[in-house]
């Protein structure tokens, strides 16, 4: 045959995130990333998740066994560039331990923290990037998976300008007709915490969590929450693939089989 | 948490039907998991969210908010409540109530004596409220307890006092001590957790479940009844250490208002009045050694209206205050807003129950929750965001562009492997390690597609995979690439390099966009899990027949069976004559198929082809 190599096919989550992030980027999104190994606080404290919160417990969270140190080594944790940082607040008396991340909420800490730092605010981020969490699989459940996870910090930004973006998104990734709604949720991290919901093909499917970012978590990342204001939200991937193209199980993205890579 | 509908009627009568709750739940408070017709009841399974768990996980909790959110009517039932006084003194020579509270990590601890009870089963009413629920009745005195917990939210016990050896002690644990459970499980306690002894013995693990040695039975006269307030902390440490789930402790976890005390004990004396008319009620002893300040919590309507991007009316606040029985004061703003702007400054003082209501933006989560998130208009913001390139990923996206564009196909597998050098230190499966390379993932891979090629259509397996490894010295993005033969694998920052020094400059390559574009949804097909048979069937035709008009007869006669092709994958000329080879796949979604019955489609499809002059099946 004569026509030039034939192309590969491309994983239909990295087709999803590229879509995503162009749906994103056209908002004026700033595509962020992180490392998947991260320290307790960027995961848990950070985010305004106390001591005892129930999520970390061991069944959800994959802590990382660390390695017998000398004393007076700072503890190991996340990639080169990214290295750990002691918990401010004593949450882990000055001991960080290392977690794979649970979700990509840490990658918008870390891009918020960075980019006031760097008086970049305002500024919005989008982030897709493999999150894990320690329970059994079935076809709706898996140990690993991809979240979205974005945040928009400013001035006046409200839950009005996070229905806004949210619907521009779902239309962008399911069809044109849909709808977007809200309901009230709890997540550490946002006051007030919104479940959201998109309607398609006439049914109210569940999202992802959302809310505006709780002053506590911009505090922890150096802003002063009474200039700044934003939201925050965050779901999974690999669930808008399933329900975007009728895909069965969640376990059939990670299993190396071409047969996947249908779009 | 499961509600019944007609225990909620007790306290709103006014409530609209059932199914008109479950929006109200959705939209205002908190997710209805199931809504269940039980008899002649109606029961919701409600997701009551963590930071209500404190007053929401009890049927007048669910019954006040309600009224509230529908501004309906609340019929209190404490008024009700008529307990007989005491008697003027203990009697003689018998020791009045003693409560030592010894640990810090209880906040109040109320116990009364009464005697003269009778055990007997419940009132008909109270087995019905407890079945509703899906719970036991057990005796009356038992039951009462548990009454009162899933109508006001707060635990409560009842100990046979003549079991008791002297006072009731709140104390650590002692190591090695031992106690044995109502329900006759052995526990073995720590100075870390949290009892209630007597002189002599554990009683019960504090807010968590109550111990043998006094368990109230059929003999029982005299009892003492326990409402008690612990830290959530302690609670929840030590039943996690015990491995014990119980409503009482699910309860204290979550942090209950040690004001609720008073209303509890009073309900359940109530109700053991009710069942045991003749019961003589001791007073009350209370210990209450970490009293709940009374908090107050001060907003604007010009931050609320701001956060929730929805401008909010000083009166839609004020009704709210109002159905909410919120005590509140207004001032205007201290930096001089105007007041039609929504300037005021509210100042309410928090309810003891709702210890969610801490800084103002919970009051925008009241507020927006109560008038309804459906109120907010959706806009995108016009912000002028300077934007950088993220450089990873521009770098992601270009490898696999590269390699997409030489004919590889990308795949993810699995982080978890058998062996590695980071461990995690426990999981759900039996593999602890993250991998320390992509080529381990993507040799399985190629194996497993390797034996699909007739169903992939694809003439050789070329895979990649960009993905995280993860080594002693931290975590690394790699890219690995490869076929039968070979797999290459190297960090993302080695295969970039190759690159023109501009490549990164953005992060949507122009092959990418017109991917994307040309895409627009499609379904997704589920492939059969049953093994396929692959067929090829070479035919010599007459110069000038097309491989279309083969291809037409085949298909015709291959049967449903057929799930790809037929494909040609060789075509050559020989004198007047060509040569058409196709492949066709065979497989069924419900069984293995048999040689035998794929035997008779190609026998078929032979007999078809020679039915045309000069047609020759090689």
């Amino acid at each position: 045959m004569n026509e030039d190599i034939k192309k590969g096919t491309i994983h239909p989550l990295s087709l999803l995130a590229e879509e995503a992030y162009r749906a994103f980027s056209e908002l004026g999104f700033e595509i962020a990333t992180g490392p998947e190994l991260e320290s307790d606080w960027y995961n848990f404290y950070a985010l305004n998740f106390s001591k005892d919160h129930p999520a970390l417990d061991m069944q959800d969270t994959f802590w990382i066994k660390e390695p017998p140190r000398p004393s007076g080594t700072p503890p190991q944790a996340g990639g080169e560039k990214n290295p750990p940082r002691l918990d401010k607040e004593g949450a882990g008396g000055g001991n960080s331990k290392s977690v794979l991340r649970t979700h990509t909420t840490t990658v918008t800490a870390r891009a918020i923290e960075q980019a006031g730092k760097d008086g970049r605010l305002p500024a919005a981020f989008i982030s897709i990037g493999k999150v894990f969490r320690n329970e059994a699989t079935d076809a709706t459940h898996e140990m690993q998976f991809y979240q979205i996870d974005g945040a928009m910090v400013g001035e006046n930004v409200s839950l009005a300008d996070l229905k806004g973006v949210l619907t521009h998104f779902y239309k962008k990734m399911l069809s044109d007709d849909v709808e977007v709604e809200f309901r009230p949720s709890f997540f550490p991290f946002t006051e007030p915490s919104l479940e959201v919901f998109a309607k398609f093909k006439g049914k109210w499917l569940e999202m992802m969590g959302s809310g505006v970012l709780h002053p506590n978590v911009l505090k922890n990342c150096g802003l002063d929450p009474k200039k700044y204001q934003g939201f925050a939200f965050g779901g999974g991937l690999d669930r808008i693939a399933m329900i975007k193209w009728g895909i069965p199980d969640v376990r059939l993205f990670y299993q190396g089989d071409l047969r996947l890579n249908q779009f | 948490m499961l509600i019944s509908y007609n225990w909620l009627k007790w306290y709103i009568p006014e409530a609209p039907d059932a199914e008109k709750f479950v929006d109200v739940f959705n939209y205002h408070l908190c997710e209805v998991e199931s809504l269940e017709k039980k008899g002649d009841d109606n029961i919701f399974d409600l997701k009551i969210l963590p930071n209500r768990a404190h007053d929401l996980l009890s049927h007048q909790g669910v019954a006040r908010e309600l009224a509230s959110l529908l501004n309906i009517k609340y019929v209190d039932p404490a008024p009700k409540y008529k307990i007989p006084p005491p008697a003027p003194k203990a009697p003689a020579g018998q020791a009045e109530l003693k409560i030592d509270v010894q640990s810090d990590k209880c906040r109040r601890y109320m116990g009364r004596i009464v005697k003269n009870i009778k055990i007997g089963t419940s009132p008909e009413w109270v087995i019905k409220h407890l079945e509703s629920i899906g719970q036991r009745s057990i005796n009356n005195v038992v039951d009462a307890a548990n009454i009162v917990m899933f109508d006001c939210g707060q635990p409560a016990h009842a100990f046979d006092l003549d079991k008791i050896q002297g006072d009731i002690i709140v104390r650590n644990g002692k190591d090695g001590e031992e106690m044995t459970t109502l329900d006759n499980k052995e526990i073995k306690f720590k100075s870390s957790n949290m009892v209630i002894s007597d002189d002599k013995n554990v009683l019960a693990i504090a807010g968590i479940k109550g111990g043998k040695i006094a368990e109230v039975d059929n003999n029982t006269k005299d009892i003492i009844l326990e409402v008690a307030n612990f830290n959530p902390t302690s609670v929840r440490k030590t039943a996690q250490a015990l491995n014990i789930f119980t409503d009482a402790r699910k309860r204290f976890e979550n942090d209950l208002s040690p004001e609720l005390g008073p209303h509890a004990m009073l309900e359940l004396s109530a109700l053991i009045l009710e069942m045991c008319p003749e019961a003589i009620f001791e007073n009350i002893v209370d210990v209450y050694p970490q009293k709940q300040e009374i908090r107050k919590l001060s907003f604007s309507v010009e931050k609320i209206s701001k956060i929730l991007g929805l401008d909010i009316s000083v009166s839609q606040v004020e009704d709210i205050l109002k159905r909410y029985n919120f005590e509140y004061t207004k001032t205007p703003s201290p930096d001089g807003h105007s007041p039609l702007a929504g300037g005021e400054e509210y100042v309410i003082t928090v309810p003891p129950m709702r210890l969610d209501l801490v800084i103002e933006e919970d009051m925008a989560e009241e507020i927006g929750r109560i008038i309804g998130y459906d109120k907010v208009k959706g806009k995108i913001p016009k912000i002028n965001f300077k934007t950088k390139v993220n450089e990873t990923y521009a770098k992601i996206s270009w490898a696999r562009n590269k390699l997409l564009g030489e004919g590889y196909s990308e795949v993810m597998t699995y982080t978890f492997c058998n062996s590695g050098e980071v461990e995690v230190m426990q999981s759900a499966s039996d593999k602890k390690f993250l991998r320390t390379n992509l080529t381990d993932g993507l040799k399985e891979s190629l194996k497993l597609n390797q034996l699909n090629v007739p169903l992939l259509g694809m003439d050789e397996i070329k895979i990649f995979e960009i993905g995280t490894v993860f080594k002693k010295s931290g975590e690394e993005m790699n890219v690995a690439y490869g076929n039968k033969k070979e797999v290459k694998e190297m960090s993302l920052e080695e295969f970039c390099k190759s690159a023109s020094p501009d490549a990164f400059a953005q992060e949507y390559p122009a092959s990418q966009r017109h991917r994307s574009q040309k895409h627009t949804g499609g379904a997704f097909k589920m492939w059969s899990l049953f093994p396929f048979i692959a067929r090829d069937i070479a035919v010599w035709v007459p110069e000038g027949v097309k491989s279309k008009d083969v291809e037409k007869i085949i298909k015709n006669n291959a049967g449903s069976l057929a799930i790809r092709g037929p494909e040609l994958f060789d075509e050559f000329k020989k004198d007047d004559k060509i040569s058409y080879a196709f492949r066709v796949v065979f497989q069924s979604f419900d069984r293995t198929l048999t040689d035998a019955e794929i035997n008779a489609v190609m026998t078929q499809i032979t007999n078809k082809i020679k039915e045309n002059n000069g047609w020759q099946v090689r």
